[in-house]
């Protein structure tokens, strides 16, 4: 038997072997995109009908008579802010179903309405005063969470009693109730009653930390990376800083959370629960993975177009900052990135620093009270109301919608800078 | 050495394998001693000088990588430096301008003057040195930027030009120089990594000429181009000898005896021989030299 | 000996073998052209129209070898761009061969001009005692190919000093020659053409002389051509 003869046989072999090899790779890969798909699955059934939210229709005469305001008074806004809304609600709720004569009736029925509908009547009339008018204002107020649950799942829970169903199935009749897109989400910051709560606290709580940690870390972190890289003269010391950001990138992030609370919060006495201390604790987490990616991309810049600035005549400084520098620069970006979606995702450390207080308040700065978009999903995933499970899944939803932007930045900002050479 | 029965000749003049060349044998024999005084043959020292080396020494850590080296380089020559891989010509080449201070494990004894001044003096500043002794690497290495950029940065880099237009004729005229400029002339905005690799060793030869160096280092500039590119390069050392002073680093022997006038010859981080190149490459003086230069084991 | 072969120890190791085949072809044609020369000598000598014959017709097989030597030190230029001492030999090698052929025309010479003496009935002999003059030259070419054959630089300079002795012979022959002609008129064929043998056998010398010269150019690297013998000792004791 010659070696071609061999080389067949065992032809067949290595052939089987790939392709089993190939098999299990698809199935690993398989497996993955199962489970990611199960997930997501899960998070957007479960968040689609936080995106929505029940309406009913409400008739509120605004005249000056029914508001008791005679027509020499101004209408200016203590005037306005002191009329009694809650009145004019529950009036216009009566006159829905003017049979309705018992007292604990009447309570089930103010209960249909979400207890800020008198807010936002309040701040529509003070914004608009014009409305103050003859003609009754026709007003799409929110239901009450456990009434949007109902109206929206079609399921009934304990907390919906018989008369409001009866309520829902006469509004349904006469066409009163309806579903609309959920701005209160997006506009509105955190509530004890979920369909007043939004994500606009948390999101601009993320921001003002994410702001405050890329100001802090990718200065920090570019100038050690290029310190270490370039000029650290290589010794001991330099050797053990180098090993200590290695291990620094594997601390458990709620020991940074420790440190903060330790350093900044009670040693310096900066405020609890704001953007400035999350963003200092964040940054600490992220440097380490910022130097490291930053000296890798430092690193990959050839060395022959270092000696090719050095052989110009150009010093040390001048051949980082002019070639070094600009070649590394989508690899540090994409660091900075990945280690930025790092920091969004974060809980744990802004945990020990006070960030999962209840704030109502949307943040106007780095040093006002605010909570983030992980943090919020923590709070609401606790939360006992029904509404609220859909309330955490549409901010997963959010948060991971941001991360993968920033993701895609990310690979964008690799694909489209990166020279060759 | 071994005996080499094949060279017994069985014809009519029934010769013994006596040794064809008696005398250089004989230095071959002294060679041994020689490395340990570290004499070079030939003519290293020559009269007025642009560069100018004396009993240099080179380690790396403790590693010496040059021994004892003492050569001249003469203004508007081009000097040849061949010798096997790893025999010190490019770090020899390296100390000339400097390039090695990079390298924190490297240390330099001996003397390096260029006009008369010791390169490696603490009044001697590197930024200034590499201005005048400029160095074109093995790999072309253009910045990943416009060729125009690639030629204007080291005049930028110096404040060479007052004026846009004092930069644009910089450019133009090393474009020129390096034999570059009638291919580019049409882009000189598109990258400099997109031209091909000669044209790109050319660019580098341009860029290195845009700060008028006195010296030219060499290393290795052709070694990654095919013949006919080796060849435009060869033509252009050729010319830029009119205005330059250079120094090359070649594996080619046929390209060291092409556009050099001179030829050192370094083995095991020692200058051998030095010579003219005709003499280097028709009759050399050292086993060694020899040897290398017949494609014989050392 | 435990010194290398200069032509060997090339990493190359078919380089080794084409300079050696080369070298010894050298030889084997050294070895033809002595041969035709002797012969020559022998036939004037002993007056062999066989032993003239024959030199006057193996010529070719020298022509011959020295096309074919011409063609590989060629091949070699083309292919191995041969440097230092390979350089030096292949180029020795190229004139020693063209060298070597103009000695096998002289050795021709010799034999034809001896098959018309013999058609004449006459014989050298009668004329001048070429005998000295042809041990001479013929010894001057044994030790030109030795030189070359050992790269013996004192044999070839040695061969290159004799070159007065064959002058000084040749001048004495033609004198003789002259004489004889002044004397008897009808001798002048004949005695031109032993004359003109003479002249060959002179040529001979030359050409030995010039491969001594450049057996010296291969081994020192340095031209000796063109100049004094004093000289050209100087020049190589530098």
């Amino acid at each position: 038997m010659n070696n071609t003869d061999k080389v067949k046989q065992s032809l067949k072999k290595r052939y089987a072997k790939e392709k089993r090899f190939q098999l299990y790779g698809k199935i690993a890969v398989m497996t993955g995109f199962v489970f990611l798909g199960l997930l997501l699955l899960d998070i957007i059934t479960k968040a689609i009908p936080a995106f929505q939210s029940t309406e009913i229709l409400l008739e509120i005469p605004l005249d000056r008579h029914t508001l008791e305001l005679s027509s020499n008074i101004a209408l200016n806004e203590d005037t306005l802010s002191a009329i009694d809304y809650a009145g004019l609600v529950k009036k216009s709720m009566r006159q829905k179903f003017p049979d309705i004569k018992k007292r604990k009736d009447k309570k089930q029925l103010y209960k249909l309405i979400s207890s800020g509908a008198e807010f936002d009547l309040r701040d529509m009339v003070i914004s608009k005063p014009e409305l103050i008018s003859t003609t009754p204002l026709l007003i799409w107020v929110k239901a009450d969470d456990d009434i949007d649950t109902f109206f929206k799942l079609q399921t009934r829970t304990s907390r919906v009693t018989d008369k409001q169903a009866e309520f829902v199935e006469q509004l349904i009749l006469q066409d009163q109730i309806r579903t609309s897109f959920n701005t209160t989400f997006f506009t509105a910051s955190d509530s004890r009653e979920p369909e007043q709560a939004g994500i606009k606290g948390a999101l601009l709580g993320s921001f003002w930390t994410l702001l405050v940690t890329l100001f802090l870390s990718l200065p920090i972190g570019i100038g050690a990376a290029v310190y270490l890289e370039e000029f650290a003269p290589q010794n001991k010391l330099t050797d053990f800083i180098e090993i200590n950001i290695n291990n620094l990138a594997a601390v458990p992030s709620i020991v940074f959370g420790l440190l903060g609370l330790a350093v900044f919060i009670n040693f310096f006495g900066m405020p609890r629960s704001v953007p400035l201390v999350g963003g200092l604790v964040l940054s600490l987490m992220t440097l380490p993975t910022i130097i490291i990616s930053s000296r890798a991309a430092i690193k990959s810049v050839p060395p022959s177009i270092k000696e090719a600035a050095l052989g110009l005549g150009a010093s040390h400084m001048q051949t980082v900052f002019h070639h070094v520098l600009p070649l590394a620069m989508p690899g540090i970006l994409t660091g900075a990135i990945i280690g930025m979606a790092q920091a969004l995702g974060e809980t744990a450390p802004l945990l020990m620093i006070g960030m999962v207080a209840f704030i109502v308040d949307i943040p106007g700065g780095v040093v006002d009270s605010a909570t983030v978009l992980p943090v919020q999903i923590y709070l609401w995933s606790d939360s006992p109301e029904r509404a609220f499970t859909a309330l955490t899944a549409a901010t997963i939803l959010v948060l991971l919608a941001f991360l993968a932007v920033m993701n895609m930045l990310a690979i964008f900002l690799r694909k489209h800078f990166e020279r060759r050479w | 050495m071994s005996i080499n029965t094949s060279a017994k000749i069985s014809q009519p003049f029934q010769a013994n394998t006596e040794p064809m060349l008696e005398e250089t044998s004989n230095k071959a024999t002294t060679k041994s001693s020689d490395n340990k005084s570290d004499i070079t043959i030939g003519e290293n020292i020559i009269e007025n000088p642009k560069f100018s080396t004396r009993n240099v020494d080179v380690f790396y850590d403790d590693k010496q990588a040059i021994f004892n080296a003492s050569l001249d380089i003469g203004r508007n020559e081009v000097i040849a430096l061949i010798g096997p891989s790893g025999c010190g010509k490019s770090t020899f080449l390296r100390t000339l301008n400097r390039m090695n201070d990079t390298i924190p494990s490297c240390r330099i004894s001996g003397e390096i003057t260029l006009d008369g001044e010791n390169i490696y003096d603490k009044k001697m500043d590197p930024v200034l040195l590499r201005a005048r002794v400029g160095m074109v690497f093995q790999k072309a290495n253009p910045f990943p930027k416009s060729i125009y950029d690639n030629v204007a940065y080291g005049p930028r880099l110096h404040g060479l030009a007052r004026t846009n237009s004092e930069l644009d004729e910089i450019v133009i005229t090393s474009l020129e120089k390096a034999g570059l400029f009638n291919e580019v002339k049409d882009r000189l905005t598109a990258p400099g990594t997109g031209l091909s690799g000669g044209q790109q060793q050319r660019l580098c030869i341009a860029r290195t000429i845009s700060v008028s160096p006195e010296v030219i280092l060499m290393d290795e500039p052709a070694s990654a181009l095919d013949p006919i590119a080796t060849a435009i390069i060869e033509e252009l050392i050729d010319e830029l000898r009119v205005n330059f002073t250079i120094a090359i680093v070649t594996h080619s022997m046929q390209q060291a005896a092409r556009v050099s006038q001179r030829t050192a010859y370094f083995h095991m981080g020692k200058i051998i021989e030095v010579g003219n190149t005709s003499q280097i490459f028709t009759n050399p003086r050292h086993q060694l030299t020899e040897n290398y230069i017949t494609g014989k084991f050392g | 000996m435990n010194t290398e072969s200069p032509l060997s120890g090339h990493i190359s190791k078919r380089f080794d073998s084409e300079l050696e085949d080369i070298r010894n072809k050298v030889l084997t044609m050294g070895g033809l052209v002595e041969t035709q020369v002797n012969n020559g000598i022998l036939a004037l000598m002993e007056s062999d129209s066989v032993i003239a014959q024959k030199v006057a017709t193996e010529d070719y097989k020298i022509n011959a070898m020295e096309v074919e030597i011409d063609e590989q030190c060629v091949e070699i230029l083309a292919r191995r761009q041969p440097a230092a001492s390979d350089l030096r030999l292949v180029v020795t090698i190229i004139k020693t061969i063209t060298d070597l052929e103009r000695i096998g025309d002289q050795a021709e010479k010799l034999g034809r001009f001896e098959l018309e003496l013999i058609d004449e009935g006459s014989t050298s002999t009668q004329y001048a005692k070429l005998e000295h003059l042809g041990n001479l030259v013929s010894k001057m070419l044994h030790n030109a190919l030795n030189a070359f054959a050992r790269l013996d630089g004192n044999v070839a300079l040695k061969t290159i000093k004799k070159d007065k002795k064959v002058n000084d012979e040749f001048e004495s022959l033609m004198r003789q020659l002259i004489t004889l002609m002044m004397e008897d008129p009808r001798s002048i064929k004949n005695a031109l053409r032993v004359s003109w043998c003479a002249r060959a056998l002179e040529r001979v010398g030359d050409h030995a002389i010039n491969i001594c010269e450049y057996v010296l150019f291969l081994k020192h690297g340095k031209d000796v051509r063109h100049i004094d013998y004093k000289e050209v000792k100087k020049q190589l004791s530098k």
